[in-house]
């Protein structure tokens, strides 16, 4: 890079270049946030009624067996999601990364095409295939696989169904993250290793994977963060054991009686989970470019 | 020898490659089939070919609005993503000073941050403020979580470049400006149709946020998703994801292409 | 309400229609009145029942009225309203279910309405009009209305009993939709045998509410819209579901061997009811537009089209299958001792929590 930026003539002031973005950010992130913090504690508030400061609303949900239970179901079902990914990702990565084909950008770009695609219309391929009338069932017994009138059920409305959704939408995205972490591998390492007789599975064990972790870790990291709010796909394939934390939230402020109070309590529930995550995933990084 | 893959584990990872690749696209596949299909319900065995639900769905009124208005949402929405994300990318990339990592936390926070709360949030804050909800609400949370991503993108491109043409260019009496506009974009450009795009389709295809702070018109997924729970239109809903899979892969292929191309040539 | 004109706005409207309005007497002023009124008659009301597919509901009020067509906003339920009136939204009407009359009657949020402008409201079924009533006044005005009741599938399953056990039966574990709103707690009160499931106590609501977490395991689906249900209940992934009249006669057009219960215990009928916004600038216009959605010839579309049915009791479907399910012949249909009306809950804010446990359990 050129010279000390400071002293370059002619530049727009950096407050002038940051000054709208993180203007735009503050008004519209980080503001809206805060109301719902304010909200949580019933200091502000859209309906009559006495308000005032009160932990009310926090206190409950953290006694509540129930509320804790479903965020710990809906954390299970994202650990399970993110795992089955990053194990079907990896080998895929593997191979694009490390097996010397030359066409590997291109075979990336099929593997991760469909993710660029519309989220919602391919939850919608899956109901159409699952379902005990849908194309999987249908098909089984047209075959005669199976009778007709004994469909496999638990395919759809399940929480099966859930993460088999979810795990076929974040597939591609996944193998990213761990195809550049694989990629930068120095090959001389592994011709080291193959030097010292090691065989290749011990390379692997020893050298690949361990470098490749980073990558694995953030892969792991990008699903997870997400799916555990996860509300639209509980919601379209998940019937009633497939209902997760997100679809809470989204209920308590759509239906019943208004219950703006504690869906706000469970929604900065979720945001302070998620940014200590993140935090910790961040730190982690940080600590591992630093050896 | 490979280091890296005996001839057995590349043929097994070439197998299990081509197995993950048929498991992603099987799922487009069968909505392809279906959508020509002559049965209102998608189920084996087929009935027979027909294209009325293409008809059926070019001629749905309904549809064809809520594709308009996602359009519309999504080319404004990008549209400004972008110029704010070359902005705070400008400053991130080329400048140093205090607070930087906050400063590019905050940039990057809305990436983390559940869609569910975001939406939540901002229905709260309209309310608070008395901002009616309508496409403009939309507009402004897609920019929010657009950002990230075009500074995501931008960055590292701006990077790359080396400043030493920008430099010239001011030594040579150029302003910020011109330099700006003669220098810097073109050689970034590629980066910003990239982010443009990235952002555009990120609008199109969001259904969270929207769902929370969208008016009385509907933007595309939340058409789709009220077709997702109430499927009397089933069949003309796949006809609709076909081509609306179809067409994005063509986009992101195109793009890819093109993006290679630019580069290559800006390279040299 | 009558709006009571003060001496200052009778001479208004006078210097406003002329000294001819005046001299034609009171229909004179109350048309003078009702010139005063500007605007777009602004609409709250659900999914369906605006120019999304509603029209013909309303349409003699279109016809009379072209300057001012109504405008809609959607509710997807009672809270969502609440929540947009409070947050500042003005319609002019919009529609509660009789469950709520109570509750918006005292929220100061509306004003009664005044039966003597509704050319149809002699033809509305009284019981329904009397649930429309709070403190001897007209809050709510009824059109659309149906039951709670079960659905099952006679070919494959065999009650115990006619009783809202059959959705909590474990024999049929998978096969049973629920409905998602708090008043599965009131039909978990219903089958407990409370004396007043609308207003239960705490012991009486952890008892229902331990029924419900206990059956959950059984329970497919929860629908909240009818084509959810129809696609599930039609591709045989339901057996039994907590419905309305119309899913049945939906059911059987589709050829499946269904039978609609009317459970021992009761079914529960509910009723919407229009409601005229306090501080509205265009009540008369309000008054129209509720008395064309009154009207039989509305009556009969709506049963016909959406299947539910209509207060108007002159109103008959084409569909003898309907007109049986809604017991249209019989005008006590949605009282005692046939059905429970669905009534005010005081205590709303409680179920609302309860229910939502249950769904997270």
């Amino acid at each position: 890079m050129g010279r000390s930026q400071g002293s370059l003539r002619g530049h727009i002031a950096t407050p002038a270049l940051l000054g709208l973005p993180v203007a735009w950010l503050i008004a519209f992130f980080v503001v809206p946030i805060v109301i719902v913090g304010l909200y949580s504690v019933d200091v502000y508030s859209l309906f009559p009624g006495a308000h005032g400061f009160t932990l009310g609303a926090w206190h409950g949900f953290l006694h509540s067996s129930v509320y804790l239970g479903l965020f710990w179901k809906s954390v299970k079902m994202a650990l399970i999601v993110s795992a089955v990914v990053v194990a079907l990702a990896y080998p895929v990565a593997y191979y694009l990364a490390l097996s010397g084909t030359k066409r590997k950008y291109v075979l990336l770009l099929v593997l991760i095409a469909p993710f660029l695609t519309s989220y919602l219309l391919r939850v919608l391929a899956w109901k159409v295939i699952l379902g005990n009338n849908g194309v999987l069932n249908s098909f089984l017994a047209w075959t005669g696989i199976r009778s007709a009138n004994h469909p496999l059920s638990q395919l759809l409305y399940s929480r099966f169904a859930v993460i088999l959704v979810l795990a076929y939408v974040w597939v591609p995205f996944v193998a990213l993250p761990i195809f550049v972490s694989l990629d930068n591998l120095d090959r001389r390492l592994l011709e080291a290793a193959s030097d010292l007789y090691a065989s290749r599975w011990q390379a692997f064990l020893r050298v690949t994977f361990p470098l490749s972790l980073p990558g694995v870790v953030a892969a792991f990291f990008f699903v997870f963060i997400p799916t555990v709010g996860e509300f639209v796909t509980p919601s379209l394939v998940g019937g009633t054991s497939g209902y997760m934390y997100g679809n809470q939230i989204a209920d308590l402020f759509s239906t019943g009686f208004p219950d703006w109070e504690t869906g706000s309590v469970l929604a900065l529930f979720l945001l302070g989970v998620v940014a200590v995550l993140t935090l910790c995933f961040a730190r982690f990084t940080q600590a591992r470019e630093a050896t | 020898m490979d280091v890296a893959l005996s001839r057995n584990g590349r043929r097994l990872l070439s197998g299990f490659f081509a197995l993950l690749v048929v498991f992603l696209y099987a799922p487009i596949a069968v909505l392809l089939i279906f959508s020509f299909n002559d049965s209102d319900i998608p189920a084996f065995p087929l009935s027979g070919f027909t294209t009325r639900w293409y008809h059926q769905f070019a001629t749905n009124p309904d549809l064809k609005a809520a594709l308009g208005t996602s359009a519309i949402v999504a080319a404004i929405s990008s549209a400004g993503a972008v110029a704010l994300g070359i902005l705070a990318s400008i400053a991130l990339a080329r400048r140093r000073f205090v607070g930087k990592s906050v400063v590019s936390a905050v940039l990057l926070a809305p990436l983390v941050i559940p869609y569910i709360v975001f939406g939540i949030s901002l229905l709260l804050f309209f309310h608070a403020t008395g901002i009616p909800r309508s496409l403009l609400t939309v507009v402004i949370g897609h920019i929010v979580i657009s950002l990230p991503y075009t500074i995501l993108v931008l960055v590292p491109r701006l990077t790359q470049i080396d400043t030493g043409v920008e430099e010239a260019a001011y030594d040579l009496g150029a302003g910020p400006y011109r330099t700006f506009g003669l220098i810097v974009l073109p050689l970034i450009l590629p980066a910003v149709v990239s982010a443009w795009l990235i952002a555009f389709t990120t609008s199109f295809d969001e259904y969270a946020v929207a769902s929370f702070v969208v008016g009385t018109r509907q933007t595309f997924p939340i058409y789709l998703y009220s077709a997702l729970r109430f499927p009397s239109n089933l069949p003309q809903v796949i006809a609709v994801a076909v081509v609306v899979l179809v067409v994005s892969l063509i986009v992101i292929v195109g793009a890819e292409i093109a993006r290679r191309f630019a580069e290559r040539r800006l390279a040299a | 309400m009558e709006r009571k004109l003060s001496r200052e706005e009778l001479l208004k409207l006078a210097a406003a229609g002329g000294a001819a309005a005046l001299a034609t007497g009171p229909v004179g002023l109350a048309r003078a009145a009702l010139a005063a009124e500007s605007g777009r008659l602004q609409v709250l009301d659900w999914a369906g029942y605006g120019n999304d597919g509603g029209q013909s509901m309303f349409a003699a009020y279109v016809k009379k009225y072209p300057n001012n067509k109504p405008q809609f906003t959607y509710m997807t339920n009672e809270s969502d309203a609440l929540a947009k009136l409070h947050a500042g939204l003005r319609p002019d009407v919009f529609r509660p279910y009789v469950g709520w009359t109570k509750y918006f009657a005292t929220s100061g949020l509306v004003q009664p309405w005044d039966p003597k402008l509704l050319t149809n409201f002699k033809h509305l079924n009284p019981f329904m009009v009397k649930a429309g009533q709070y403190n001897g006044k007209q809050y709510g005005i009824p059109d659309d209305w149906g039951f709670d009741a079960i659905l099952y599938r006679s070919d494959k399953v065999k009650p115990k009993a006619k009783s809202w056990s059959l959705i909590f039966d474990d024999r049929y574990k998978g096969k049973i939709a629920w409905f998602d709103d708090l008043n599965m707690l009131t039909v978990a009160g219903l089958y407990l045998g409370f004396k007043n499931p609308w207003n239960q106590t705490d012991a009486q609501l952890k008892q229902s509410q331990n029924l419900l977490k206990s059956k959950k395991k059984n329970v497919r689906l929860i629908w909240s819209s009818e084509t959810n249900l129809w696609e599930a209940f039609g591709s045989g992934e339901l057996w039994i579901a907590y419905a309305w009249p119309n899913d049945w006669v939906q059911m059987k057009k589709k050829g499946l061997k269904v039978v609609y219960m009317r459970p021992k215990e009761k079914p529960i009928a509910w009723v919407g009811m229009l409601m005229l916004l306090k501080g509205s600038p265009r009540p008369k216009l309000a008054h129209a537009y509720v008395d064309a959605w009154s009207s039989a010839k509305s009556g009969k579309w709506l049963e016909d089209n959406y299947g539910y049915g209509h207060a108007n009791t002159l109103a008959r479907p084409t569909s003898s299958d309907l007109l049986r399910a809604l017991q249209l012949t019989n005008p006590r249909a949605v009282t005692l001792p046939n059905a429970y009306l669905d009534r005010d809950i005081p205590r709303r804010a409680v179920y609302a929590r309860m229910w939502e446990e249950v769904k997270a359990a």
